[in-house]
């Protein structure tokens, strides 16, 4: 401990239980120290805004989790040579392909052209599937990646890559990190949210794993909104208190707690007191946050609330305007629920399977980036549509023919935030087998999300049992020419 | 922010392992620059130039010119590239067709557009993102005696204690500190007040805070030792352990579900910390603590503790869900979290980071890695059936031998001394004339099932079987009747309470179906037999006369025949057969009886059934007791006129009169009931870990996952497509001094023992071996993990981390000296506990002066005691325990809801549905070893306090446990109870103003009172003093 940290030390100390938070926070970040094993004294405002490490273009993302395993040749990688090779084996394709590509061996079928019909859309003139007639109107916003690849062929694994940037369990999602390394807007609400199925579907597999905070502080960890029932733990009084009954207690509790900080005037203690504060402005402020009855006629038809088949995902995505709009950082919503016909993974009946997921969730999302734009928070606000792997192009065998799990490919897109608009990135084979061309590890992406938000993925790191932990590990590159230059961001 | 920056590259260079760096200590920011961007053009470009046009004779499969392109470090020894002058690099010559040779080798030049590629790279640095290839083998990293020499690695010498006098001093521990803290000339504290110490020493022991009237009792205690047996007293008590075992939980990542996809519970896992729990209350000696964590299915395998213990290296996540091409890369991912998680538990090292390259800081080369994962390559989970509480089974072992022994003496006394008595009196009530003599009951040889039944014989005849049924079976009976004459079969099918329904049939629904029956008439020689025709079948009942008619049972179709649903079941029945031709010989017959029962539908066998004859036809079938048999009588009537007849028959009418009349038969039952009974022996289904048993079962079967591999291999960057040699276990060089090999640690199996191969048994012996092994870290490490719970930081501040890039120990010798003291006293921790908290560093107040920030704001130096707040489970706990709603149950399968009221080390730790209570204090994930939890301070926390339900019912359970006590009396007892000390004056007047406006607030409730009171508990709980113990 230097002087310098010496007379901070002494300063807050002073300065009593009226310092500012954010100061402290940012104070502490500035002298290096959020990097040591343990939080230090940041442990006691752990959510306090943090300084990126270069000028941010995003400041917050929303991301549309495709669960189960979007098929990249049936929404936006179009494949005009599939219908060459329709029903043709794919091994005169590829002679190594293998029955263990995908999740199912013994249920191998031919190459298969898509169920849909594409067309241009945009200024760019994208082509998009027929199953995105909403979505197809703002490619010009969008930034697509067509080289995506995971390390795995299984659900739970590849949404972990995805999310925390290894196969394996234990390791913090993204989210974690980002809240982690930016900390929070917002004083009264959760700083990293997440959404999952209200239809009774499921969670994505592997479950709250998929939102842990790993080896990070649990703070940091994602904080799931209840589908059904209160959306947060204790936010609701006992029924024996009364508001003003409830006041009176933390007066008392208040003043009680001050009299013994005069002989312990430990600043643990003075963050405890603070955080009672913050508690009853947030048994205030998150209902609130997610109550969408103040969302004028036209907004919520706009996200289509009310149409039967995107009601659920039009109300999450309202609410997510909504929480990043009050400082929330992080949401992620997962667009269906667990495997097979509960969510996008189409092992049978492809065309339907995703007919449907697209109708859940294609006004909805449109809606997003509209809304998002007219309000001017597009441009500080990314938002990702990505499952965690593609989908086969040959047919899983079945009644109706389905798509199994490709791990060597899928595609993604970013919008807002500092992405490109109308651009692509990467290219999958002539079939969409596997990436080709600019192949996108997600160490990749996961460096571009952090780059949008003003952070150096190779900087965020966090020490733990002996190692420096990233969430791109040893690996990752920005990919540059999605993201829109220095001179447009908004600094 | 610029100089922090460059701090972070530098890290961030370190970690991609460019060691090889000329000179790094000089290095400007814009050489990092450079670098960076030559190994992003290395990444995106070059590399995949020189995999597919150089590498292949440079480093690939062979290395030819001795150019070696593998890593960066062999390129530039090979001196084709000049880093000072990257125009003139040799390479670019060669390439370029200016020099022969041209390269590549016969193939098409390079694009010009990969020439200037690679010119670039050179010019920037040259920087690889990795080496193409990990050579394992040849320059691998090399552990010397220099690396012994690192503070953790040292042997573990006897340290000199501080020959100070002074008056704060307590024990030697404080010696040790008064220096350190001499030499910044800071004074510690005076020792804190006794109801402060006795709230800390209970609640860093037991997890729960002091009774009321145990404050009282040691505030008076006149005794000067009075604060030492608090100590002892509560290192006694079972509370001990359940706090402790906590504490190791987190180190050892224990949860109870396979975590991933579906994450399946592992129902039998909790024996694991009951094992922890057991072993901190019996202060079991740390090294056997260690080494039964890791091979206690090999030193000690019939003591269930032993066996409980291994649970440690199963503990950790598995993806049951996997496909084919996952199998194997799973294995090693299993591997390593068994060898990361014991690294970090008992050695404080990242072994872990081994596993792809040599490790960054420590001296601990890949090979390593891959000898330590080699003691387990065959190590797997296992459930087995142990004997939790052999005391208790041995004791039940005894009692039921006693109990045997004494019904086998009055049988024999009765036997000795009743019997004739009895038997006479019966022969003379005896009516030879009257005894029935239709149906003799035949003497059974044997009973066999083609499908293994088994089989319970009655004295009247009448044979059960037992257990649960099988599809099909056959059942052959042979049998012996002593009538000269026989003409007739009678095929009882009893009814009986162990059968579905009460039988007589052996389905779910209590019938049978008797597809076909044989009758066979053997010479009494037993040799040859003779099947006999049988005719005229008729019975008490029958379920139709058609295909389930007691006459389709000698119809030859094997699935037709005698069923009695319909009316018949739970009940006796009877089936009369004759035969087509009587049998007869004077000295009797010997029978061979089939019958078969192949009925599609399941389990369709006859469940308890007595086979009797006639010796005359016609017979109507009616259900009895066999008569006596014709012999029996003619011996008895001999015996009743007092004629000598030859002994045995006199030994048959005897025998016949014991097994139907006499009260000896009840005797001879309660003794065959006894031993057929055996005695109560408790076991329970523990999961192990172990080699050589049958695997846990789980998902992953489905597909055929093997569970193990037969071998480990060496894994070039981890890939289990790169296999480099086969492993051979063994264990970290640094740790192996006086020139000792890993054999020298070789514990040899008992004779006769190949289940397990010993190689964790050996381990555990180099882990615990002080002097030659491990043993000198594995005793630092413990000490300041005792050390950090008691004193809230460590002496080494990274728990976890011993290594090079860890914290260095603010008191190196003081932790020397309690290593060896551990060690030189059995390994106890109690003693050390003891030890540690008898200190007047201990005992300090936490009272803090300016020269305290002044001199030692981070408080290394143990000038005072540090606030510490408790973590989620003593909140938790405590809160039960205060509102006298705490149940003490220990032990035992755990639980998801939170509601539950035992200590919150009995939740179950399911990797997906982590308690939310306890998440919020910042519960590990248990995912992998955590050596300190973080401390956060968030608003979700304070939202529990206010609106849990817990703790609303908790306050409104202390509001009922005070009820009869006035406002000002609950107030105070409250105080007692939750801080340990009454309130002060303004405190009390202040809770007394609270409490008159809440009830005025619920007056229109008829609980105002009791409301009210609840608000105030709630507060009390909510207080920092009531979290954060001074």
């Amino acid at each position: 401990m230097d002087e310098k940290t010496l007379d901070r030390r002494q300063w807050l100390r002073q300065s009593g239980c009226g310092f500012g938070t954010i100061g402290l926070a940012a104070l502490l970040h500035s002298e290096g120290l959020l990097s040591a094993d343990q939080l230090g004294d940041r442990a006691l405002q752990p959510l306090a805004p943090q300084p990126t490490h270069f000028p941010a273009r995003a400041k917050r993302v929303i991301w549309i989790f495709i669960n189960g395993g979007p098929s990249h040749v049936d929404t936006w990688d179009y494949k005009p040579a599939l219908s060459k090779w329709n029903e043709k084996s794919i091994r005169e394709f590829d002679p190594d392909f293998t029955n263990t590509t995908g999740f199912f061996k013994n249920a191998v079928g031919n190459l298969m052209q898509s169920p849909f019909k594409f067309k241009p859309r945009g200024e760019c003139g994208k082509m998009v599937s027929e199953i995105f007639p909403n979505l197809g109107e703002h490619v010009d916003k969008m930034a697509f990646i067509h080289s995506g690849f995971s390390e795995s062929n299984n659900h739970s694994p590849a949404l972990f890559m995805m999310n925390c940037g290894m196969a394996r369990m234990g390791f913090p999602c993204v989210g974690s990190w980002v809240t982690y390394g930016l900390g929070s807007e917002s004083d009264s609400l959760p700083a990293f949210v997440v959404m999952s199925d209200p239809k009774g579907r499921g969670l994505p597999k592997g479950h709250a794993a998929n939102w842990s905070a790993g080896f990070l502080p649990g703070v940091f960890q994602g904080t799931h909104l209840k589908p059904t029932g209160s959306p947060i733990d204790n936010l609701e009084r006992s029924s024996e208190l009364s508001a003003d009954g409830q006041r009176r207690q933390l007066d008392l509790l208040q003043a009680l707690n001050r009299v013994h900080l005069e002989d312990n005037s430990e600043s643990a203690l003075l963050a405890r007191i603070e955080s009672f504060e913050l508690a009853y402005r947030m048994q205030s402020a998150a209902p609130e946050a997610i109550a969408l009855d103040d969302e004028p006629e036209h907004i919520q038809r706009l996200y289509g609330i009310g149409r039967p088949e995107c009601d659920h995902v039009a109300r999450q995505c309202l609410m997510a305007r909504r929480l990043v709009e009050r400082g929330v950082r992080f949401v992620q919503i997962y667009s269906g629920g667990m495997e097979n016909q509960r969510s996008w993974d189409g092992h049978q009946d492809i065309a339907g399977n995703h007919r449907q997921f697209a109708g859940e969730t294609d006004q909805p999302v449109a809606a997003l980036l509209a809304d998002l734009q007219q309000r001017g928070m597009l441009d500080e606000t990314l938002v990702i549509w990505c499952g965690e792997f593609g989908r086969l192009p040959i047919a899983q065998k079945g009644a109706k023919p389905g798509r199994d799990h490709n791990p060597h490919c899928f595609s993604a897109w970013l919008a807002g935030g500092g992405a490109k608009g109308g651009v692509s990135y990467g290219e999958s084979d002539e079939i969409g087998y596997k990436a080709a061309v600019d192949r996108t590890h997600i160490n990749d992406l996961h460096a571009t999300i952090l780059h949008l938000l003003g952070l150096d993925h190779e900087q965020l790191t966090y020490k733990y049992n002996g190692r420096r932990f990233r969430l791109t590990d040893v690996a990752g590159q920005v990919i540059q020419p999605i993201v829109t230059s220095a001179a447009t961001s908004i600094g | 922010m610029k100089h922090i920056n460059l701090i972070a590259l530098f890290a961030v260079i370190l970690l991609h392992g460019m060691r090889a760096g000329p000179s790094l200590a000089q290095t400007s920011a814009d050489h990092i620059a450079r670098m960076k961007a030559s190994q992003a053009l290395f990444k995106s470009q070059v590399k995949p130039i020189l995999k597919a046009h150089c590498l292949n004779c440079h480093g690939g499969k062979s290395t030819k010119g001795d150019f070696d392109l593998s890593s960066r470090a062999t390129m530039l020894d090979s001196g084709f590239v000049d880093l000072e002058d990257p125009k003139d690099s040799q390479i670019l010559a060669v390439i370029r067709h200016e020099t022969e040779p041209h390269m590549p080798m016969k193939s098409a030049k390079l694009s010009q557009k990969q020439i200037e590629e690679i010119g670039k790279w050179i010019a920037l640095g040259a920087a690889y993102d990795a080496p193409f290839r990990q050579k394992l083998n040849g320059s691998v990293r090399q552990v010397t005696d220099t690396d012994r020499e690192f503070w953790a690695f040292r042997s573990l010498d006897k340290v000199e204690v501080p020959q100070i006098e002074d008056p704060w001093v307590r024990t030697d521990i404080d010696r040790f500190l008064r220096v350190a803290q001499d030499e910044v000339d800071l004074a510690p504290n005076p020792e804190a007040d006794r109801r402060t110490l006795i709230r800390r020493a209970t609640f860093d022991l037991l997890g729960l805070p002091p009774k009321p009237e145990e404050v009282v009792a040691f505030v008076n205690d006149p005794d000067p030792q009075a604060y030492e047996r608090l100590i002892d007293r509560l290192l006694e008590s079972p509370h001990f352990g359940e706090r402790w075992a906590r504490h190791w939980m987190d180190v050892a990542r224990f949860a109870e579900s396979h975590g991933y996809e579906q994450d399946y519970d592992r129902p039998n896992a909790y024996h694991y910390r009951d094992f922890l729990i057991r072993a901190f209350n019996d202060d079991l000696p740390y090294d056997r603590f260690v080494s039964w964590q890791l091979a206690g299915d090999e030193l000690d395998h019939d003591n269930a503790l032993a066996m409980m213990a291994t649970g440690f290296i199963g503990a950790g996540v598995f993806p049951t869900q996997l496909t084919e091409v996952e199998f194997e890369s799973a294995r090693y991912d299993e591997l390593d979290d068994i060898v990361a998680t014991t690294g970090v538990a008992f050695l404080g090292l990242s072994i872990g980071c081994a596993r792809c390259h040599d490790h960054k800081y420590d001296p601990i080369p890949t090979g390593d890695y891959y000898r330590v994962a080699a003691n387990f390559t065959k190590t797997i989970r296992s459930e087995i059936q142990l004997e939790l509480d052999p005391a208790k089974n041995r004791e039940n072992r005894a009692a039921h031998a006693r109990e045997l022994a004494m019904l086998e003496a009055k049988a024999k006394r009765f036997e000795a001394e009743n019997l004739d008595a009895e038997f006479r009196q019966w022969l003379a009530d005896f009516e030879p004339d009257k005894s029935d003599t239709i149906w003799q009951s035949a003497t059974v040889v044997n009973v066999t099932s083609s499908a293994g039944s088994k089989y319970e014989y009655a004295d009247d005849g009448a044979i059960l079987a037992l257990g649960k049924g099988p599809d099909k079976e056959t059942i052959t009976i042979r049998m012996r009747v002593e009538m000269s004459r026989v003409a007739a079969l009678r095929l009882e099918a009893l009814r009986h309470d162990s059968l579905p329904k009460g039988g007589p049939g052996r389905a779910d629904n209590g019938n049978f179906a008797l597809g076909e029956l044989h009758l066979s008439h053997g010479d009494l020689s037993g040799e040859k037999f003779e099947r006999l025709i049988l005719k005229n079948a008729r019975a008490t009942h029958q379920q139709n006369s058609d295909a389930l008619s007691v006459a389709a049972s000698i119809d030859n179709d094997p699935i037709s025949g005698w069923a009695v649903d319909l009316g018949g079941i739970g009940k006796d029945q009877a089936a009369v057969f004759d035969l087509a031709v009587p049998v007869e010989n004077a000295k009797g017959h010997l029978f061979s009886l089939k019958m078969r029962f192949d009925h599609p539908n399941a389990r369709h066998s006859l469940g308890r059934f007595r086979i009797s004859f006639a010796d005359t036809v016609g017979q109507t079938p009616i259900v009895g007791q066999g008569g006596m048999p014709r012999s029996v009588v003619k011996a008895l009537a001999a015996l009743k006129r007092d004629e000598v007849i030859d002994r045995g028959q006199r030994q048959q009418a005897i025998e016949w009169f014991v097994g139907h009349k006499s009260k000896l038969r009840a005797l001879r039952q309660a003794v065959e009931k006894k031993r057929g009974d055996g005695p109560t022996i408790k076991k329970s289904l523990v999961q192990v870990s172990s080699e050589g048993l049958p695997h846990m079962k789980h998902h992953a079967d489905g597909r055929g996952y093997p569970h193990f591999y037969p071998e480990t291999y060496v894994l070039s960057r981890g890939d289990v497509h790169q296999k480099v040699e086969v492993a051979t276990p063994g264990y970290l060089q640094v740790l192996m001094r006086g020139g000792r090999a890993a054999d020298d640690w070789r514990v040899d199996s008992p004779d006769g023992w190949d289940r397990t191969g010993f190689s964790r048994a050996s381990m555990a012996n180099w882990l615990t071996d002080v002097e030659f092994g491990a043993g000198n870290l594995v005793a630092r490490v413990v000490v300041n993990r005792l050390w950090q719970h008691h004193f809230g930081q460590g002496l080494v501040a990274t728990p976890n981390d011993f290594g090079f890039s860890g914290e260095r120990p603010t008191h190196p010798d003081l932790l020397d000296w309690m290593a060896r003291d551990l060690v030189d006293h059995g390994w106890k921790l109690k003693r050390l506990h003891r030890l540690i908290m008898t200190s007047a560093a201990y005992r300090q107040s936490t009272v803090r002066r300016p020269d305290h920030d002044k001199r030692d704001s981070d408080n290394r130096l143990h000038a005072r005691r540090v606030p510490r707040r408790l973590e989620g489970e003593a909140i938790r706990d405590a809160i039960l325990s205060v509102s006298g709603q705490l149940d003490e149950t220990m032990y035992g399968k755990g639980t998801l809801n939170s509601s539950m009221r035992r200590r919150s080390v009995y939740f179950f730790v399911k990797r997906s549905k982590l308690i939310p209570e306890m998440m919020l204090f910042d519960w590990p994930e248990s995912l992998v070893s955590i050596g300190q939890r973080a401390t956060t301070t968030t608003a979700p926390q304070a939202l529990m306090f206010m609106n849990s339900s817990v703790v609303r019912a908790a306050a409104v359970g202390l509001a009922d446990r005070l009820q009869d006590r006035s406002d000002n009396e609950s107030i105070h007892a409250a105080y007692e109870w939750a801080l340990g000390r009454p309130p002060t004056e303004p405190e009390s007047r202040r809770a007394m103003q609270f409490l008159t406006t809440q009830m005025v607030a619920h007056g229109t409730s008829a609980q105002a009172q009791r409301l009210a009171r609840a608000d105030f508990f709630q507060v009390l709980f909510s207080l920092n003093e009531f979290i954060y113990v001074r």
